[in-house]
């Protein structure tokens, strides 16, 4: 971990030492667990969401789903917001504030009427806390006035929004839910409503699996179960994709994002970084393997950098941006038709199997020496690429043009890898 | 006994260092998993055609990935007679793994131990693959119960015939019985896959050496139709060397069948010498250090490269502490008071000499055919095995069919599965033709 570069960024104009926080979750509930959060590195923490609701939990609350030999490729959880008294809370963020000056403490909060929301504001930003987070978006609320049911209301996320903004000076942050189709629209409304900041994602509504002896979903409380939210590294496609469509909205493009969801790499969190995050959270991947994953995430992405000549993480936010652009406007002049290395093949015959099965047919079988071969079916959909089991067997070859007259004077770089 | 571990070399299983312990591990549910994971279920899938007895790896390995435990032991339970049986003995390093295309990779899907774990999870669901027809057809005689003749009868039974099974010994099983080792092949799994072929309606009767208790000719006359003949091998191959007729010299069959049928329960005591470089080689030497004796070598006129047991057996019984020497063959056996005492071996170079102190000497160069025509006046081959068609078990005589070690001077467990489904197609054509004549 030798690289220790410059990873600080400005979040909300609070100067924090590195992009990695903690989510509002079970991973930042009380004074101990937050205290070794940051000395493991993480640059700050939005503590478990607190609330005069006080959670009564069920047991047990997880699940997990897994594909071959992965688990935790998705997460359930069921757990609600805090569930200590407001008091012990605020006692906590006072102290962590007290004795961890230089790292970022963010309060999330959830209230279910104007003034509980307003109260709330005031108690965190008395207690000391940098930022505050309106957590509209928590799946498992037992109460409908409270949690993802809010968050789906762009009326409820303004008003609510408006009402904590009043009650401090801090900047407020608006957490989403991902159960909706535009989130452009609520967090529209939270800006509209006095919030600086918009976080996302918090989790998906799901049913992770259905237990087949007792005909309910997973985990099992007491013979029942519930939908709860869905995380973990099988989310990321869903964040990214909510983040980047809000950072190109023109309403939306100058306000600071705080990228969540399947964050486990420095590379998952640079991905966010590069379609419009500013500030990262983590929770999934610190309940399975704590906190100390922060360090490879500091290190990797320090190297990263390196590699690539960034001085500022500032400078590389939202750097994809401009490529992700709406389906009609790719340049669809043209295919890449794949080549094969039978050197490197090892003759499984996966790829003829795809080919045939869920493509063109578009690949020959030599029985005899185990080989495929491209013909002149190919579209150069690449589906062989991803399934083929050796890398760079299969590569991305010649370039044909569909129309050699529209044909674009310049290099098309096709040189997807797939790892 | 203690049981003391060690880690293989090869892939970092651990061994049990006791008599009656398998040696290597067995799956869990999420351990095969993650194997079985690692399988890039190949088109045409190369280990399927590698195993000879066509136990069909490629299938019920994708079963397993797609979580179908039961779907994959009723895949190996239909193809193979003595499924776990072949999961633990198999060669696999000459046939389904070496085929195995993720050896392009890294190395190949151990297949044994996914295969075992299906038929361990056949036994924990209690399942019953194979349902035999009512048995209204012929009566076959199947002599001697080992791998060929196990096959044959569960392919007769499930196809509605009368089968009997007459064996010399009083445990069925043969070679699987007596023969291998409890670490390579634990009693337990022998007996599972036996109980599956009896569940079948087979009759087993034991104690009974055809040719010596009952004859051929008293079988027919109590309306048997068709024999097949699964003997074995059975005879030690003759030594000519000085010093055999000295105690504590024994040849292989007799001391796997005796440390086997003690159960482990008999003490090895000094030192232990066995000669030869196949698997059986190295079933004595196993055995020899896992009864306690202090010091076991085993000597060998050839190369390790030459030697024809399994790299996995080599392997094995180095990491329980076995020597080798190889490029010497047995020049004396010493003794003192009609004892053994040592050995004296001289190297194949015409110039090495060896002198190695021992209370125990076992040849394991091979067996040889006991007298078939006691059984029956079969053609014979010069070396004593049964000269017939491999692939179909016709012998010279009507009626009679053959197949397995007797037959092939001795292979694999495999190998006399795969006769013995050939030859069951055999015996089922000539006794359906029969009975057309009629």
């Amino acid at each position: 971990m030798a690289n220790k570069a410059d990873l600080s960024i400005e979040y909300l104009g609070v100067k924090c030492e590195n992009p990695f926080f903690l989510s509002s979750s079970p991973v930042g509930g009380c004074y101990d667990m937050v205290a070794k959060a940051y000395e493991s590195g993480w640059g700050g923490v939005f503590f478990k969401t607190v609330g005069r609701f006080i959670a009564d939990e069920c047991s047990p609350r997880f699940d997990n789903n897994g594909k071959e030999q992965t688990p935790w490729i998705g997460f359930k959880n069921m757990e609600q917001i805090s569930d200590k008294p407001l008091e012990d809370n605020l006692q906590a963020i006072h102290r962590l504030k007290r004795d961890y000056p230089d790292k970022i403490m963010v309060a999330t909060i959830m209230g279910s009427t104007d003034e509980e929301w307003k109260e709330l504001s005031e108690l965190v930003t008395q207690a000391g806390a940098d930022l505050i987070e309106c957590n509209f978006s928590c799946p498992q609320m037992t109460s409908h006035a409270m949690g993802s049911d809010v968050g789906q209301s762009p009326e409820l996320v303004r008003q609510y929004s408006r009402a904590v903004s009043s009650a401090t000076k801090l900047p407020v942050i608006a957490k989403m839910t991902p159960n909706i189709g535009n989130m452009e629209v609520p967090a529209i409304a939270a800006i509209e409503g006095g919030a600086k900041g918009v976080s996302a994602i918090n989790t998906i509504k799901s049913i992770t699996n259905i237990n087949l002896e007792h005909m309910t979903a997973m985990p099992v409380v007491n013979g029942k179960s519930s939908i709860s939210g869905y995380s973990g590294a099988a989310v990321k496609p869903i964040g990214l994709r909510f983040i980047a469509q809000m950072k190109q909205h023109p309403l939306l493009k100058d306000v600071q994002l705080s990228g969540i969801g399947g964050i486990e790499t420095w590379r998952d969190a640079l991905e966010y970084i590069l379609v419009g995050s500013h500030n990262l959270q983590v929770t999934t991947a610190v309940m399975q393997y704590g906190y100390r994953i922060v360090e490879d995430m500091a290190s990797g992405l320090a190297y990263y950098m390196e590699e690539h000549g960034f001085q500022k993480v500032e400078d590389m936010v939202g750097l994809a941006l401009p490529n992700i652009i709406p389906a009609e406007e790719l340049d669809r002049n043209f295919k890449v038709i794949v080549k094969i290395d039978h050197e490197k093949c090892i003759g499984c015959g996966r790829c003829y199997v795809s080919c045939f099965d869920a493509a063109h047919q578009a690949i020959n079988w030599d029985f005899e020496k185990r080989r495929p071969s491209v013909n002149d079916e190919c579209v150069g959909c690449h589906l062989c690429l991803n399934v083929c089991p050796v890398p760079d067997c299969i590569e991305p070859g010649e370039i044909q043009y569909k129309d050699e007259s529209k044909r674009i004077p310049k290099d098309i770089a096709f040189q997807t890898r797939y790892e | 006994m203690s049981k003391v571990t060690s880690k293989n070399q090869l892939q970092g299983k651990e061994i049990e260092r006791d008599y009656l312990d398998e040696a290597v591990h067995g799956y869990n549910l999420r351990t095969a998993m993650e194997e079985a994971a690692r399988c890039v279920l190949c088109y045409d899938a190369p280990c399927s055609k590698g195993c000879p007895s066509n136990t069909r790896p490629a299938d019920f390995i994708r079963s397993i990935r797609f979580r179908n435990l039961k779907g994959a032991a009723a895949i190996i339970r239909e193809a193979n007679a003595l499924g776990g049986c072949t999961a633990k003995v198999c060669p696999y390093d000459r046939m389904c793994e070496e085929a195995c295309s993720r050896t392009g990779i890294d190395r190949p899907i151990q297949i044994g131990r996914l295969q075992a774990f299906a038929v361990a999870m056949e036994r924990e669901y209690n399942m019953d693959v194979l349902k035999a027809p009512k048995a209204d057809k012929e009566k076959v005689a199947c002599i001697g119960s080992g791998p060929a003749s196990l096959t044959v009868a569960q392919r007769l039974a499930l196809g509605g015939y009368q089968v009997t099974i007459f064996e010399e010994f009083d445990k069925a099983g043969g070679v699987l019985t007596y023969g291998i080792i409890p670490p390579r092949l634990p009693q337990d799994v022998v007996d599972y896959d036996i109980k599956k072929i009896k569940d079948l309606g087979v009759e087993f009767v034991m104690n009974t050496k055809v040719g010596r208790d009952v004859t051929i000719e008293q079988l027919k006359e109590k309306g048997y139709k068709a024999f097949f003949i699964g003997t074995g091998l059975w005879k030690s191959k003759e030594v000519d060397v000085k010093g055999t007729e000295l105690q504590g010299v024994t040849y292989a069959v007799d001391f796997l069948k005796k440390a086997r049928s003690a159960n482990g329960d008999w003490k090895i005591d000094g030192e232990v010498i066995v000669i030869g470089g196949g698997d059986v080689a190295m079933d004595c030497a196993a055995t020899a250090k896992l009864l306690g004796a202090e010091r076991v070598t085993i000597v060998y006129r050839r190369t390790i490269q030459e030697a024809p047991a399994d790299i996995a057996e080599l392997e094995y019984v180095q990491a329980l502490g076995v020597s080798i020497f190889t490029k010497f063959k047995p020049q004396e056996i010493v003794g003192e008071n009609g004892k053994v005492t040592g050995l004296i071996a001289e190297g194949t170079d015409d110039f090495s000499q060896l002198k190695l102190k021992a209370n125990h000497i076992i040849f394991a160069i091979g067996q040889d055919a006991e007298d078939m025509n006691k059984i029956a006046p079969v053609e014979l081959n010069p070396n004593g095995t049964i000269a017939c068609d491999i692939n179909k078990g016709f012998t010279n005589i009507d009626g009679i069919f053959a197949a397995g070690d007797i037959v092939n001077g001795g292979k694999t467990v495999n190998e006399a599965v795969a006769a013995g489904k050939a030859v069951a197609e055999s015996i089922i054509k000539y006794l359906t033709k029969k009975e057309g004549v009629n």
